[in-house]
């Protein structure tokens, strides 16, 4: 129950700086974009067509076209609010643990009966409910509007919404390993946005191999490319989740956890022998 | 019972550059009130930090209730006022001490029992429903010792409790400190006001360079034996030629004897020896340093036993 304590006081910081009605509005402001200024209008004024007349085969390849069409929009708009998300969702949460290890604070708190890895861990899991639930208001509204608007329900587009959770979850790891070890937000989302930045360079490495004048440097790009999560990739996994395309490997979402994990791990580590 | 205990506890920095605690051995019983002084670098709060395993020793052990420092369990019987605090600003007074008590583990039927009870004992009641970045240093102070207390602890652990309070406030904290210890709590200071600790401690420590430079009761931190004013009744000088003439440890002052017995037998004699004179004893007071001069020469580096020493041959 004290762990829930944590987390529950996490979402009460995260409401009171205004991060949480931040993220909310922005959201809402989307949501409204979807609702008015989106057009889809040709999507369920055809769908409706079909549906008046009955489906033979003629009909049947229209709705198909027309699936396509709303597929596309909504795997397209899945991997900006991919983007979008997380670039909110970094910014919403890279002071949370810098601001609980400030002298003071993190004295009180350490002063309570909380193993020191309790704590960090439901303040990790405090960040990841503020963006889980921001995350399902973003992607169920927008799915509900764009459902609403073409009458065809997909889905699958909710399943972007996990996707992104997961993915901050690993940079939120990284984050949290920076705010334990730098104390300082500004350094924690450097990190993360080195890492999404990177992350499309490292994806094409071996075009860079070329301009690289000694092999170690590759190897050393390789072992970067593995150590870090795969975030462009996992961002192509989003779309294609969404489009409804086979995915053709899992790895990176699964290597880019165990990333994620070992960061998180190591930050615990580091934060119980920490002096404070 | 012993709730704290610490042998030979050090604490190094900088690879051991810096020993903020030097082989502290310690112990406080239950139902105590004890104060720890010292100047400020002396080890006070990294001594308090490493009771709570905020900070982790280099060498040396520390128990509280008879348990290694390590076993965070043992923190819902203890309650901390640390020296900043630092409670979030964006909560209310009353929702503060709510969270803390959470944290704790203080089940929420006694919370919204223990809350007004405690406020209204700080004389914070009126003011649980204002955020506390309204709130003067002297509330802060008084909330952080209201949430210290939400647990119940049987230890409380306070850093300088009265500070940035005002004199009545400050009255108020000594009252609480005392009615605690009735109820059998145990109290452990950090100040530097030393005229707060010489009134609730029944037991001080001065620390000074990482070391516990004394330790023991107040009142035999500020006895300087068998030493007593005397005021009397005007002595003629052939009279205070003969006092001086028997009594070697004899300080004729302004109006006043300041006088060093070796035992209780040479104070009757002394005593005898006016009354045959018949010089009027108007009072006997036996003398005491304060706990201002006694922090003062244990820093400058006197043992208790020397203390009863420098006050000797002052008076030869």
């Amino acid at each position: 129950m004290r762990f829930l304590a944590i987390i529950a006081y996490t979402l009460r910081e995260s409401f009171a700086k205004k991060t949480f009605i931040a993220f909310f509005v922005v959201i809402t402001i989307t949501h409204l974009l979807f609702l008015f200024a989106l057009n889809v209008d040709l999507v369920s004024g055809g769908m409706a067509a079909v549906q008046l007349f009955g489906k033979d085969v003629e009909q049947q390849i229209e709705i198909e076209k027309l699936r396509k069409i709303v597929i596309g929009i909504e795997s397209g708009l899945a991997l900006a609010m991919y983007g979008a998300g997380i670039f909110l969702a970094i910014f919403a949460t890279a002071s949370l643990v810098p601001n609980m290890l400030e002298k003071g604070s993190v004295d009180l708190l350490l002063s309570r009966p909380f193993a020191r890895w309790q704590l960090l861990l439901g303040r990790y899991l405090g960040a990841l409910s503020i963006v889980a639930i921001n995350v399902a208001y973003l992607i169920g509204g927008a799915w509900l509007i764009l459902s609403t608007k073409t009458g065809f329900w997909h889905t699958p587009f909710l399943a972007s919404g996990v996707i992104i959770i997961l993915v901050f979850g690993v940079l939120y790891a990284i984050m949290t390993f920076v705010g334990v070890t730098a104390r300082n937000s500004g350094v924690s989302i450097i990190a993360a946005y080195l890492v999404i930045f990177f992350s499309p360079l490292l994806l094409v490495r071996d075009k860079i191999y070329a301009l690289l004048s000694q092999k170690i440097y590759q190897w050393l790009l390789d072992g970067i490319y593995y150590m870090t999560p795969r975030t462009a990739e996992l961002g192509n996994i989003t779309r294609a989740v969404v489009a409804g395309e086979t995915v053709a490997s899992w790895t990176p979402l699964l290597q880019s956890l165990a990333v994620g994990a070992g960061f998180l791990m190591g930050a615990i580590y580091i934060f119980q022998k920490k002096d404070f | 019972m012993t709730i704290i205990q610490t042998e030979n506890l050090s604490k190094h920095f900088n690879r051991g550059k810096l020993r903020a605690l030097d082989g502290v051995s310690l112990q406080v019983g239950a139902a105590r009130v004890f104060g720890l002084l010292g100047p400020n670098g002396a080890g006070k709060t990294t001594l308090v930090k490493l009771l709570l395993a905020i900070l982790h020793q280099t060498s040396g052990t520390a128990t509280l209730f008879g348990k290694p420092v390590s076993d965070y369990e043992l923190r819902r019987r203890i309650g901390y006022l640390p020296e900043n605090h630092r409670y979030p600003d964006f909560l209310k007074g009353g929702a503060v001490m709510d969270y803390f008590g959470r944290f704790a583990g203080v089940p929420k039927e006694q919370r919204q029992q223990r809350i007004p009870e405690l406020l209204k004992l700080v004389g914070m009641e009126k003011w649980a429903a204002t955020k506390i970045r309204k709130y003067s240093k002297g509330m802060m102070q008084r909330l952080g010792l209201a949430v210290a207390m939400i647990n119940d602890p049987d230890l409380l652990l306070l850093d300088e409790p009265t500070d940035g309070v005002d004199p009545i406030g400050r009255k108020e904290i000594r009252d609480i400190i005392l009615h605690l210890k009735q109820q059998g709590k145990t109290i452990f200071i950090n100040s530097h006001l030393l005229s707060e600790v010489e009134m609730v401690c029944d037991e001080v420590a001065i620390m000074n360079k990482g070391k516990i430079v004394v330790q023991g009761p107040v009142a035999q931190l500020t006895s300087i034996g068998l030493s007593y004013r005397i005021e009397t009744s005007a002595l003629a000088e052939s009279a205070k030629a003969k006092l001086s003439e028997k009594f070697a440890r004899l300080d004729l002052q302004n109006g006043h004897l300041e006088v060093t017995v070796q035992d209780h037998a040479e104070l009757n004699r002394l005593i005898d020896h006016f009354r045959e004179s018949q010089t009027e004893i108007h009072a006997i007071v036996p003398q005491r340093r304060t706990l201002e001069e006694s922090f003062f020469a244990a820093i400058k580096g006197a043992t208790s036993g020397d203390f009863n020493e420098m006050t000797k041959s002052a008076v030869e």
